[in-house]
């Protein structure tokens, strides 16, 4: 038996011991980069063998051993390292991603995107600065990505991730049951209201259907009402044509207004009662027929239901109502929507960026991570993809390893079916206007506490409103705007229009 | 003899306890965990800001200790009557009947309530309705939580504790009961006299520790029963729930760890205080 | 007198079995609901929700699952071998410190129960204790970082202590000293034997922990051939909540196929089916009156 004092001197040391290291392993420099003694080739020293760790989202497809040592000899013959591709799965990403990051793991290349905190992530320090490394080490990759893709990387004067080029739009729009509005004869949504109109006829016509799949969507509504430069959280708005003028919409008359649809809605029987506790993902009431119409989706995930939808009943049809077409302009999806970064307890920065490099540029690395092996996961005929066997049989479907960052538009193969997105894109290219909200990044530093408790007063008090649960609409907008107040909105807004106002400065958006 | 135990819980437990100070700090990458900026008590201000402090505290408490009642009594109730029924095959049985819910998830039990309780669909509102009776909106109606987050809770949970309490029972000698028989005891003076005194250090040993975590815990039946449904909060809503949804998005390290140790704190202080009163009654009965 | 009492134990043998019945059929009938759903088509249960009784069976969420059974084979295997071992090293370090605490004899008994109790308090959240296991310890991808973390806890130590302290008398332990044994001997001849059904119950439950253990995988493990059972399921159940929280504004589009609800259904069952066996096992060693032969032999 331990005595006392050897007891708990041995904890006092370990935990002084212990104290230490942790501090040393997150304040480390990063090694890579400038420090690295530059060679003849291209500047990159590739004399000691590496094992290059890269983490992206999702789940590893079946066949990834193979396509990982087919590029593994390409990479030790090219830039004497290897690649291990790791996976952090759907469940709990964020908590992965984070726990990845701060305890300080090797690892050379990371997913990143803005709507998963790359720009909160950057302003933290997470990530190596790519100014320097990426024309020093990766002058081919460099020159791919324009110039103004990588400005829209930059957070604090600085780039630390590389931007995908391929250009989407993810853009929303009305995605309803055509097949019905035909039989009855209903108006096509193209506006709020005739929107209200089919679902009426719908609710009319099929006693047992919930017309609208996962009920109100405010974002939805508000795009199409006021117009805003971009999905702004804390009930903040500033129109797309003068976003210098941000103005609260919680509160306002057009906020009640909207409330005013969502209740008067909800009381025609639109959605289920139970709307909030709903598990099922909305895609899927519609394509199994308990809903006739989704709020809002892009032109991708669309094209998708309505294969789907097709494959389980031929007589059925959907279609879609691209908002764009209502508002007049389409915005592409920021080129930081997918990209890769290179974390700062990386040890080997300057081969994991020639590596992307490779991953991007190189038309034999990119075609195996995005498709496969020819002939053996997919063909091409006509000039389209196709896959052998089904996503059953077939253990590396298109595009499974989720490498969507590093997308090459050169070397892209499209499936058949994707000829509808295609199409839809083309349309919006021809009315596309530049994306001016995506390349904000927010510092919510100084009011952390305060977006907590509102995350949670939202829930509470505003989110029943939205789904027209509540049956004094007006009284119920005054008690969250309360609830609001109380728990910091006036002071978040303000910081929050501050940094908008500066960030648009910069950019010289007017 | 103990000392890899202590070695373990050194390993697993004392030494990252350093991340307490995270509590203090507002973390960034280029500082780490000790070179991040001290902030105070900063990080403890979200759980006041909302003014919902109080009321998440009495809820997470109240919930608590109708946990610790019910489920006690109602697993010492089944240890008992299960221990006193001779049938070999029923016993066994029902003893594995018993124990089954305690392997359903909380994501399948938030399904089969959600199939039990709503509006339009719901079992039980299909079933009142063909009786003419109006159906009942459960998931708008905050106070039939209450009762239907404790029965979920003593239905996937009594099982557990039972073995505990069958275990015990087994463990009573069996001199006793041959001396009761003699003396014509009936069953219920058996269970009363006997049966029921035996059971006591366990029963201490569950309330202790149920009670130096009555801050905590059930995270995942209160998230996936109740979800994000903002109208049932008002009865609901739970500290690790709380939490849990206003860092979703920011996942802060300092934010995360306050609430915690908010917690731990208070269930420190809850303990110590049980557990001199216990000590000072039985001596057997306390933890340490 | 002789008949009322046998009056009053049938009305309490009748009043037992048929409040033990009932409260089965509760915990019966959600296991039906979930059979129902699992054998209901996917259409059916996204529309119509589960019934006690499939309103269109289907066994396609069975024969999906049985046409690519290589990961849950593997997962099961992996689970077994982590239940085995987890629960063989954890039951023999647990009931010497049982053994141990219990001993009125041990000077600093409190003060090490009061070491052990406290874990439970108070902890340094996950992100330290991730670094400790995967950058000191380098358990990433190890067997042992699923055994290690859930070998012991305060709970079953205690309860461990428990037992030990209540089935034990002090007698007993004390004749077996007289008689020469050292402590190792006493632990071994003495204490286990008699203190089975504890050290069955605790054993249950730290086998229950290890083979519903899903967490551990999820931080540590990143070689789906390595995978726990659950985390598998686990995996299968979630997933769609978490895409369905990305949103239509993000870039991604997925190729895997989302699971569907039958699917999870029947993984749900057939994840659980194994463990089940275990406790009419453990039930087996319920057994008393051990306590003569122990002193003598």
């Amino acid at each position: 038996m331990s005595s006392k004092a050897v007891k708990w001197g041995a904890l006092g040391a370990s935990l002084a011991l212990f104290s230490g290291l942790m501090a040393g392993c997150g304040g480390s420099e990063p090694k890579a980069g400038a420090t690295t003694a530059p060679t003849a080739n291209g500047g990159l020293d590739t004399s000691e063998k590496v094992e290059l760790q890269l983490y992206m989202l999702g789940e590893a497809p079946k066949d990834l051993p193979v396509i990982e040592g087919k590029i593994n000899e390409m990479a030790l013959k090219d830039l004497n390292a290897t690649v291990k591709f790791n996976y952090i799965p759907w469940t709990d990403n964020t908590t992965k991603y984070k726990l990845l990051l701060t305890s300080g793991q090797n690892i050379d290349l990371i997913y990143t995107a803005n709507w998963f905190g790359y720009q909160q992530y950057a302003k933290k320090g997470a990530f190596q600065p790519l100014d320097e490394l990426v024309p020093k080490y990766a002058p081919k990759l460099n020159s791919f990505v324009p110039k103004d893709m990588w400005e829209t990387a930059r957070i604090d004067g600085k780039i630390y991730t590389v931007p995908s080029t391929y250009k989407e739009y993810t853009t929303g729009g009305f995605i309803y049951r055509e097949d019905l509005r035909q039989k009855y004869n209903l108006p096509k949504p193209d506006s709020i209201e005739t929107f209200g109109a089919y679902l009426d006829g719908i609710k009319k016509n099929e006693k047992d259907l919930f017309p609208l799949a996962s009920g109100f969507n405010m974002n939805n509504y508000k795009e199409l009402k006021v117009n805003p430069a971009g999905s702004f959280p804390y009930g903040v708005t500033a129109p797309y044509t003068k976003p210098q003028e941000m103005t609260s919409f919680w509160g306002s008359p057009e906020h009640l207004a909207g409330l005013k649809v969502a209740k008067e809605w909800a009381d025609k029987g639109f959605w289920s009662k139970n709307v909030l506790n709903e598990k099922e993902l909305a895609n899927n009431l519609v394509i199994n027929g308990k809903s006739a119409a989704l709020m809002s989706h892009n032109p991708s995930m669309f094209n998708d239901m309505n294969t789907k939808t097709q494959a389980g009943h031929p007589d059925w049809k959907l279609a879609y109502s691209p908002f764009p077409f209502i508002k007049g302009y389409a915005t592409p999806v920021n080129p930081i929507g997918n990209g890769f970064a290179i974390p700062k307890s990386s040890k080997h920065a300057d081969r994991a960026i020639a590596f992307y490099e490779k991953l991007v540029t190189d038309k034999r690395y990119n075609q195996l991570t995005e498709y496969g092996i020819e002939g053996t996961n997919y063909k091409v005929e006509n000039g389209y993809y196709q896959m052998i066997g089904d996503a059953k049989t077939n253990g590396f479907p298109r595009e499974a390893m989720n490498g969507w960052s590093w997308r090459n538009p050169e070397y892209m193969l499209f499936d058949k079916g994707y000829d509808g997105v295609k199409e839809i894109f083309s349309q919006l290219d021809k009315i596309s206007k530049p994306d001016i909200y995506s390349g904000f990044a927010e510092d919510y530093t100084s009011y952390q506490a305060e977006k907590a408790a509102l995350e949670q007063v939202e829930k509470q008090y505003l989110k029943p409103l939205e789904m027209g649960l509540v049956d004094d609409v007006e009284g119920g907008l005054k008690i969250f705007m309360e609830k609001a107040k109380a728990a910091g909105l006036e002071k978040i807004q303000a910081e929050y229009k501050k940094q908008w106002l500066q960030y648009l400065d910069e950019k010289k958006i007017k | 003899m103990l000392v890899p135990t202590l070695l373990f819980f050194l390993i697993n437990s004392y030494i990252p306890m350093v991340g307490i100070y995270f509590a203090f700090t507002r973390f960034d990458f280029n500082g780490g965990l000790f070179g991040s900026q001290f902030i105070g008590l900063e990080n403890f201000s979200f759980l006041w800001k909302s003014g919902k402090l109080v009321e998440l505290t009495l809820n997470t408490i109240g919930y608590n200790l109708a946990f610790i009642f019910f489920k006690n009594i109602l697993a010492i109730l089944f240890a008992v009557l299960l221990s006193e029924i001779h049938g070999k095959w029923f016993k066994k049985i029902t003893q594995s009947v018993l124990f089954l819910p305690y392997f359903v998830s909380f994501v399948l039990l938030s399904a089969i309530s959600y199939n039990m309780f709503n509006y339009e669909t719901g079992f039980v509102n299909t079933m009142l309705k063909s009786f003419d009776i109006a159906p009942v909106n459960f998931y708008n109606t905050p106070w039939i939580w209450i009762f239907l987050l404790i029965a979920f809770y003593l239905w996937k949970q009594i099982g557990y504790s039972m073995v505990i309490y069958l275990a015990s029972i087994t463990g009573i000698s069996d001199e006793y009961y041959e001396a009761a028989r003699i003396d014509g005891a009936t069953i219920l003076q058996r269970i009363r006299y006997i049966t029921i005194p035996m059971l006591m250090p366990a029963f201490f040993l569950l309330l202790l520790f149920s009670i130096g975590s009555i801050m905590k815990g059930q995270f995942d039946l209160f998230y996936q029963l109740i979800g994000n449904n903002g109208l049932l909060f008002s009865t609901t809503d739970i500290i690790d729930t709380y939490v849990f949804r206003s860092l979703k998005e920011t996942f802060d390290i300092g934010m995360a760890t306050a609430a915690g140790l908010y917690q731990s704190l208070f269930g420190f202080i809850l303990i110590l205080t049980v557990n001199y009163l216990i000590k000072k009654s039985n001596e057997d009965y306390a933890l340490f | 007198m002789n008949t009322r009492k046998s009056e009053k134990s049938v009305i309490f043998t009748f009043s037992a079995y048929t409040l033990v019945t009932i409260a089965s059929l509760i915990c019966l009938i959600p296991f039906l609901l979930i059979l129902s759903g699992s054998l209901t088509s996917n259409e059916s249960i996204i529309r119509d929700g589960y019934r006690l009784f499939p309103k269109e069976f289907s066994s396609a969420a069975y024969k999906a699952i049985f046409a690519a059974p290589s990961p849950i084979v593997r997962a099961y295997g992996v689970t077994t071998f982590v239940t085995i071992v987890g629960t063989a090293i954890g039951l023999f370090l647990m009931t010497m410190a049982g053994y141990v605490l219990q001993r009125k004899d041990f000077r600093y008994r409190n003060r090490c129960m009061f070491f052990i109790y406290f874990t439970t308090l108070f902890s340094g959240g996950l992100v330290p204790w991730y670094i400790m296991m995967t950058s000191y310890l380098n358990l990433t991808d190890t067997y042992t970082a699923l055994i290690f973390p859930g070998l012991m806890s305060p709970f079953l130590i205690i309860l461990m202590r428990s037992f030990i302290r209540t089935t034990i008398p002090d007698e007993i332990v004390e004749s077996a000293k007289i008689d020469g044994a050292n402590d190792f001997r006493i632990y071994y001849q003495v204490v286990v034997p008699l203190a089975m059904p504890g050290i069955a119950t605790v054993g249950l439950f730290l086998a229950l922990g290890y083979w519903n253990g899903w967490f551990h995988s999820s931080l540590f493990i990143n070689d789906p051939h390595k995978y726990e059972l659950q985390y598998y399921l686990y995996n299968i159940i979630n997933t769609m909540s978490f895409l369905a929280d990305l949103g239509a504004s993000t870039g991604v589009t997925v190729a895997v196929d989302i699971p569907m609800e039958s699917t999870k259904l029947a993984m749900a069952l057939i994840v659980t089916g194994p463990i089940l066996l275990l406790y009419p096992f453990v039930q087996r060693f319920f057994v008393k009156g051990l306590t003569v032969g122990a002193v003598k032999g």
